[in-house]
Formats: C-alpha cells, structure tokens, sequence
C-alpha cells in the first residue's frame, strides 16, 4: 500500500477529530445516556497507545480538548488541559506496557476517565468557587462514565485495530 | 543524557500546551485578555456539519415516522381529530374574551404584552459534559441573537446566550450550576432568586423564612435581572423545607419547560423598550 503524503495524514486525522467531537455533541442531545460518554478522550487514548509519537498525543488530545470546550458552557481550555494531559500520559504508557493487551486497555481507560473527570471538576471549581452545584453525586457519574467509556472502548479499539491490520 | 535530550522535545510541548490552556482559562476569569475569538472560530467551523448530520439524521427520522412505523397512526388520527373539533369551539369563545381584554387594556393605557421581537432556532447539540447544562442552537449573531438574549419554549424559560458566534450560540440551561434568575412566587409575589445545581430541578433562594410558601405554587420570572422579560413560566414548587433556624427557606422547583427534550426554542433579540412581559395569565397582583 502507498504510503499518504504527510498532509494526507493531517487531513485524515482532522476529519477524524471533527467527525468525533461532532457526533459526540449530536449523540449526547438525541440521547441523554451518551452524556456519560467521551468520545474525545477514547479518540485521544487510543491515539496515545497507537501513534507511539508523544507530541502528536499531545497536540491531538489539546485540539480534542479545545473544541470539545467550544461546545461546552465550560471555560475554553477546560477539557483542552485535561485531554493534553492524558494524551501525554497515553503516549508514555503506549511505550512502556503493553497496550495492546485488553487487560491493560480496561485500566487505562476506566482511570484516564476518572482523571478526566477529577481534572475537569477541579478546573471548574477554580474558575467558579461560587458554584452551586451538587458534587455529592460527581464520584458516582465518573465511576459510571469510566464504567461506560471502558466497555466502549474496548470495543471501538478492537475494531479499529482490525481494521488497522485487514488494510496493511 | 541522549535519553533526556530526545525527550526535551516531548516535554516542552507539553509545558506549552498546558501553559496555553491555563492562559486561557485565566483570562476568561479575569476578562483582561478576550479569547473568545477562538471559541468563535471553533463553533463557526464545526456547527455547520452539526446541524447537516442533525438534519440528515431528523430526516431518516421522519421518513421512518411517516412511511414505515405506521401502527396505530388510524387511531391516533381519530382522537386527534376530535380533540380539534374540541379546541376550536374553545377557541371561538376565547377570541371574544381576548377581544375583550384588549379593549379594556388599551382603555388603561398599557401596551401590548409581547416579548419582543424573537427568533425561533433549532437545537443542533447539547454539552455532553454533566457538570455544565448547555445547548448548541443554530442562529447567531447574523440572526441578531447577542450574549445574555433569553431563550425560551411555550412552556416557559429554557436559559441565556453565554456565547454567539456568526451562525450558532451555546445556551446555558437554568439548570445550569452558574445560573440564576430572579423570580416571583405566586400568589404571594414574594421576589426570590432560582439557580441550577445541575440535577434536573433548581433550587429557590433568599425567600424570608415567614413566607408561606405551598408545594404547587407557580414561580414567573420578575425581569429583575434584566435578562429574561417579566412574567414567564419558570416553574412550580415540588418541595419546601423548615428553615430551622436559618434566615431564608429552602426550596426546590420543578422547571415548567421540558429542558431533556428541547427540539425548537424561541430566541428574545429585542424586547421593546419600556415594556415588560406583564404577567400574561391574568392573575391579579396581592395588596
């Protein structure tokens, strides 16, 4: 198979980023269960563990991240400081464990969203203290989302990863 | 030491990365540096492939609805038909009375109720985020909507612009933990401010502890806020605590408007000056 022009690639990789943070604002308005999903962060994980480039998992889990927060009543930066540090910390774990095992991939994922969801929250709290929401019910929401986005996860690395070898 | 230097690289990017997101972050607390421009850029980009695949997936919708899911439609379209029969004899003798309100308003000197001049927008995205309660709605600023332009349904409020790019806005819901809104509480009238904790009702402040309030009671909006007009439906009470002891009651209100399924919303983008919403359900003021 001919090898894509670098721009190629670029574009592959935007298209794909826009298509993720698009269907994921569609799919969380029609459907309120995919509110506990986040496409972005299995979008940056998995590029984290496969790209095996820790700069590009940085600056696709910050471009994630920003345009995540466009969407969002959150303060841009929000989720763009949070999905650069997991793309970072993805990369770092792609080199040294091994992350094409599903054991692995299930406590990668299940902490990397509990972190996203701590990370978030905290941002939240420093930007406004005066907030009124509830926490009490946060830890139960991020253990239900680690729940969700792990088994999703599971099964769009799985697929991806066939697809990636049926066309090598 | 050639290991460290390979990496160098990898950790400046990610030192700049973060410094760039807390840098943004920052400014929008303290407004010193607007980076709202970026948000704009991103939402103009985005929100047109948004509403086609919104678009494209409401018309599969609607082709499956109108040609294939037909059980029942028979029925259905018997007892609606005589529900319009019904309502059109009401509304026979309804325009009467409402002739007859205009009459006597005009005699008082009062102008029309209306909101204003408004624009109906359609939802294109909801933030898939728990802890902030926002939608992403197709009109902009070229439709004339600003930041803090109310938005609402026949039912009642739904939340305020935070953001306005060329062709799409993000609003923030009452639900929402940062919102608030000034409210009246009938048939007292007593003033009270609602804001959202980000679970499906709102909480209801500064309501002195000798009101009497009763679960049930209708909540309208007092336009003190100057954001939303006065004398929309909020909500009603579902819940009220004793203060024991505290200075303010504590109560809960269950929203009139159905936020969960938000499909069309009405966008105020001019109220007309001088006017305010007066309480357009004809409930008489207490002494």
């Amino acid at each position: 198979m001919r090898p894509l022009h670098p721009v190629q690639v670029i574009g592959k990789f935007a298209l794909a980023m826009i298509a993720v943070v698009v269907m994921q604002g569609i799919l969380a308005y029609k459907f309120s269960i995919f509110t506990y999903f986040d496409f972005p962060l299995i979008c940056t994980v998995y590029y984290g563990f496969t790209l095996g480039n820790p700069m590009a998992s940085i600056l696709m889990g910050s471009t994630l991240g920003l345009m995540q927060d466009s969407f969002s009543a959150a303060a841009l930066g929000t989720n763009g400081f949070s999905k650069t540090l997991i793309g970072f910390l993805a990369a770092t774990a792609g080199v040294r464990f091994a992350v094409d095992q599903a054991i692995t991939r299930i406590f990668a994922l299940f902490l990397f969203t509990l972190a996203d969801g701590l990370v978030v929250t905290m941002i939240a709290l420093m930007v406004a203290p005066q907030s009124n929401a509830t926490y009490s019910g946060a830890v139960g929401g991020w253990l239900l989302s680690a729940t969700l986005n792990t088994l999703l996860g599971l099964v769009l690395f799985g697929y991806h990863d066939r697809l990636a070898n049926a066309t090598t | 030491m050639a290991t460290i230097a390979s990496k160098r690289p990898v950790w400046i990017t990610l030192t700049v990365a973060l410094l760039v997101h807390s840098v943004l972050i920052s400014s929008q607390t303290n407004k010193r540096i607007d980076s709202s421009f970026l948000r704009g850029w991103i939402l103009d980009l985005l929100s047109p492939i948004e509403k086609v695949v919104d678009r494209t997936l409401h018309g599969t919708g609607s082709i499956w609805d109108r040609y294939f899911a037909l059980i029942g439609v028979h029925d259905e379209n018997l007892q609606l038909r005589a529900q319009i029969d019904d309502l059109s004899m009401q509304l026979g003798k309804h325009r009467e009375e409402i002739l007859e309100a205009q009459r006597l308003r005009s005699l008082l000197g009062l102008s029309d109720s209306g909101v204003g001049k408004s624009v109906v927008a359609r939802v294109i995205g909801r933030d898939p985020m728990q802890s902030h309660q926002s939608i992403t709605i197709d009109k902009g600023r070229t439709h004339g909507i600003q930041p803090d332009s109310p938005v609402i349904t026949a039912q009642g409020i739904v939340g305020r612009v935070i953001f306005a790019s060329n062709y799409s806005s993000v609003v923030q819901l009452i639900l929402d933990s940062q919102s608030g809104v000034g409210v009246l509480v009938l048939p007292s009238r007593r003033l009270g401010i609602i804001r959202g904790n980000g679970t499906s009702e709102l909480d209801l402040d500064y309501i002195d502890d000798d009101t009497d309030l009763k679960e049930g009671s209708e909540v309208i909006t007092s336009g003190q806020d100057r954001i939303y007009p006065k004398g929309l439906p909020v909500g009603v009470l579902s819940s009220v605590s004793a203060s024991k002891g505290r200075l303010f009651k504590a109560a809960r209100i269950r929203p009139s408007a159905d936020l969960g399924r938000l499909e069309e919303v009405l966008c105020i983008i001019d109220r007309p000056s001088g006017t305010e919403v007066v309480d357009s359900l004809n409930r008489t003021p207490s002494p």
